[in-house]
């Protein structure tokens, strides 16, 4: 037990790091879905076709193959990022994939006469999407936007892979040095399971508070 | 809490603007495999090594384990007896270590230094060089060893006395070390000490993270999972120096320009051969294997064939068997 | 229904030639940077024909087929190993007994919130030293199987919840015990209902096998890895490996849309166009003939 308290400061540091990647990766998602969606539904063809081809590429490529193309092939078209930088940029844009379905489908459960009713009133495309149809969308997405919040947790993780030292690493380095896996590996998946239930009790408070009765 | 699936939760049926924008997308997805099909198909006659850089490890090397000794004097219910019995030595190792285990991609088959010992000591045992590399994880070695998974470890596997009390270790028959390579040109790192408040590149899970540890404890270390990839990250600037077995590097910076070694290896790092703890019968027949090939010219051959490719001069002399502390 | 397709009217002439002329803008504009990243790539000598040839060559596809064989063979393992596990603890999670329903949904909550990589660390590093040993395949595949059997596990349960209760009861009604009831009549709906999601599921499985990279099971990441170590093109063999994988799970992911939109033809049958079920019916049987 006393190698947990030992190292104390390498766990309190990759925790840290997870819970970064994962606040500002989950932020960057969820520009990146709202974009996305709007693309997928609005009204000029390109913008759907690419909007579609975003989603398709980056959900049917690994994140851990992602990430490794990304941290070195991006220096080599001339875009040089820290580590943490380029983990955050690539996690973000991968979840922001799986954001994008959701808010696409949080757009196709907002009722139709509300569209309608948007149009009738002389509103742009734009400004429908903006005043009426997206902040009903964005409220039915709190709950899969959990989930997907609880994946983004668990993909941060792969960012050990490209030399960024979160949690994972962390616990992992420690191992190295201490050799002793249960104890060290338990606390890492103990330390998970904490985010990943702040992240499902903000949600579900968030759901709670923002629920439409219908 | 209920969880909706997306699946389940999307009432909608896709929107026919959408479907069509995804048929096309499945016909370019169609149109890629195709043309992947067709590159594999068009080029099934080219002969490939010659188109990889740094790999042309020619195939006029010549065979070692057709001039290789076979012993004689296996006892009935020995470990080699059994070996030999099944017709196979299974052996612990890599694929991706560059002139010490890699394997050859056209071929498949697993070429270097280490690679080369194993098929030897198949040769010795069995009459004909048959090995199975089983590919592990340093840290599983161990146990590998010691559930008979593996007869032996061709691994760059460093004598320690604390592995001693795990596996047994014949050998060494190959002494190594980590050395510091950096970008052509850097003035600044010449030894393990200039590394203090430098950011050092490491492969994952290798030695070197605890070697740069005890030389410069201030150090950074950033670690990815492969040597190119450790190339990679010091050529782009993600470190300043990158920490890594003398060999594997050796290997790399003959093949890319743009990086250099900086000085003499700063560990000494004995490779042992591993075998079962406690199997001092089996410990004592490697042992002589490797003091009659090294007798006969074949070790200094082995070497030339591998390291010594990227090595100008003759071969070095072989560590005294034994000499390594947990080897005794 | 799509709230979407009546956000906007169908655009005129005017706003079709101002979409027109945005469209060619932005994909000029694109295409202008795609050119200046390309560049760089170029100059950095990453377009040079002799580090892109061995990709012309059937060797290294060989290589590399070989390591798509391993992939798909961990996966279908994992997702079967995953499948069964997720079936029957869903049941348990929906099982009348306390005692089976705790343990069910304990495992599942645990374990949908730990990272893969963590069970792999795990399994690569911890048991051998409890002298738990697993040959590679194995070490990929059980924690894989560990942590996507939560998932299934949710999704199978989504899917016999979305089974009205009267089916249920009308199976005991009838005199089957709740096994066969179950097994009879409520999972084979739910399986159908919940195909679309245990397909994409099934996706990121085949995604998760990439970390046969950290295990060193000759998967196609890891095939990559020795591949790169062999000729040292780093990024050209990974940017084939990540076409590679598009490829194959963008197919897949095609399957799960027919797969949901026949579903959907079938569950609102005639209702809602019959054409665009048979459309829907015909494109699948032209695929499955061209493919065969």
């Amino acid at each position: 037990m006393d190698v947990i308290t030992r190292h104390l400061g390498e766990f309190g540091d990759g925790l840290l790091i997870t819970v970064e990647l994962t606040l500002l990766s989950l932020a960057g998602a969820l520009v990146a879905g709202v974009i996305v969606a709007a693309m997928r539904v609005s009204p000029v063809a390109a913008l759907r076709a690419a909007g579609t081809a975003y989603v398709e590429t980056l959900q049917n490529i690994p994140l851990l193959v992602w990430l490794v193309l990304a941290v070195f092939g991006l220096p080599e078209i001339g875009v040089m990022a820290g580590l943490f930088t380029t983990a955050v940029i690539v996690i973000s844009l991968y979840q922001g994939a799986y954001m994008a379905e959701a808010v696409r489908s949080g757009i196709n459960a907002v009722p139709v006469g509300q569209g309608e009713a948007a149009r009738a009133l002389g509103l742009t495309f734009t400004q429908s999407l903006r005043m009426v149809i997206l902040p009903q969308a964005l409220r039915t997405v709190v709950q899969p936007l959990g989930n997907i919040a609880i994946m983004t947790i668990m993909n941060t993780a792969l960012a050990a892979a490209v030399g960024v030292v979160e949690l994972t690493a962390a616990a992992n380095r420690v191992n190295l040095a201490e050799a002793q896996p249960i104890w060290i590996f338990v606390t890492a998946g103990l330390l998970y399971m904490a985010l990943s239930a702040c992240a499902g009790l903000t949600t579900g408070a968030l759901e709670r508070k923002l629920a439409i009765l219908r | 809490m209920v969880r909706t699936l997306p699946g389940l939760r999307r009432p909608a049926p896709r929107r026919p603007a959408l479907r069509g924008a995804a048929l096309r997308h499945a016909g370019v997805a169609a149109a890629a495999a195709l043309s992947l099909a067709g590159l594999a198909a068009c080029s099934s006659d080219d002969s490939t090594s010659s188109a990889v850089p740094g790999a042309a490890t020619g195939g006029d090397k010549e065979d070692l384990t057709a001039s290789a000794p076979v012993a004689t004097n296996i006892p009935a219910g020995s470990t080699m007896d059994k070996i030999k019995k099944r017709g196979r030595l299974i052996v612990g190792g890599s694929l991706d270590a560059p002139l010490l285990s890699q394997q050859n991609p056209a071929t498949k088959k697993v070429e270097g230094l280490d690679a080369d010992f194993g098929r030897l000591l198949a040769k010795y045992i069995i009459g004909k060089p048959e090995v199975k590399i089983v590919n592990s994880a340093s840290e599983t070695r161990e146990a590998l060893l010691s559930n008979g998974t593996v007869d032996v470890v061709f691994q760059t596997y460093s004598i320690t006395p604390e592995r001693a009390k795990q596996v047994a270790f014949a050998g060494p028959y190959y002494s190594s070390g980590l050395v510091i390579a950096t970008k052509k040109g850097e003035t600044g790192i010449l030894k393990p000490e200039d590394l203090k408040g430098k950011t050092v590149i490491a492969g994952a899970n290798t030695p070197a993270i605890p070697a740069i540890k005890k030389a410069a404890p201030d150090a950074k270390i950033v670690t990815f999972g492969s040597d190119p990839e450790c190339v990679q990250a010091l050529k782009q600037g993600r470190g300043q120096a990158y920490v890594q077995d003398e060999a594997v590097l050796l290997a790399t910076a003959k093949q890319d320009p743009t990086i250099q070694i900086q000085g003499k290896p700063f560990t000494s790092d004995p490779y042992g051969i591993g075998l079962k703890h406690g199997d001092a019968q089996m410990k004592q027949f490697v042992n002589e294997w490797l003091k009659n090939i090294e007798a006969s010219g074949l070790w200094a051959k082995v070497w030339k064939n591998s390291i010594g490719t990227v090595v100008q001069g003759e071969a070095p002399q072989p560590p005294a068997i034994g000499s390594a502390p947990g080897s005794e | 229904m799509s709230a979407a397709r009546v956000l906007f009217d169908e655009p005129g002439p005017r706003a079709r030639r101002r979409i027109r002329v945005a469209t060619v803008l932005t994909v000029l504009a694109g295409l202008a940077l795609l050119g200046l990243a390309l560049r760089q790539f170029a100059d950095n000598g990453q377009l040079a024909a002799d580090r892109w040839r061995p990709y012309g060559t059937w060797p290294m596809w060989r290589y590399l087929l070989d390591g798509l064989k391993s992939t798909a063979f961990a996966a279908v393992v994992a997702i079967a190993l995953s499948m069964a596990a997720g079936i029957v603890l869903a049941l348990g999670r929906l099982s009348p007994s306390r005692w089976v329903r705790l343990p069910s949904a304990a495992y599942v909550e645990v374990v949908r919130t730990i990272p893969a990589l963590l069970l792999v660390y795990v399994v690569l590093f911890a048991l051998p030293k409890y002298g738990l040993d697993m040959p590679l395949f194995w070490k990929l595949v059980v924690p894989l199987s560990v942590s996507n059997a939560a998932a299934f596990a949710e999704i199978f349960r989504a899917g016999i919840q979305s089974v009205e209760r009267g089916q249920l009861e009308a199976g005991l009604a009838v005199g089957l015990t709740r096994g066969r009831a179950m097994r009879m009549i409520v999972l084979p709906q739910a399986a159908r209902r919940v195909l679309p999601s245990l397909i994409s599921q099934s996706v990121g499985l085949v995604k998760d096998t990439s970390l046969g990279f950290v295990v060193s099971y000759a998967e196609l990441l890891y095939s990559g890895k020795v591949l790169a170590n062999y000729n040292h093109l780093l990024i050209q063999t990974y940017l084939v490996i990540a076409l590679v994988y598009l490829v194959i799970n963008a197919t897949l992911s095609k399957v799960a849309r027919t797969v949901e939109e026949r579903n959907a033809g079938r569950v609102r049958g005639a209702g809602r166009g019959r054409a665009q079920r048979l459309r829907g019916e015909r494109a699948l049987r032209e695929r499955v003939g061209a493919g065969a």
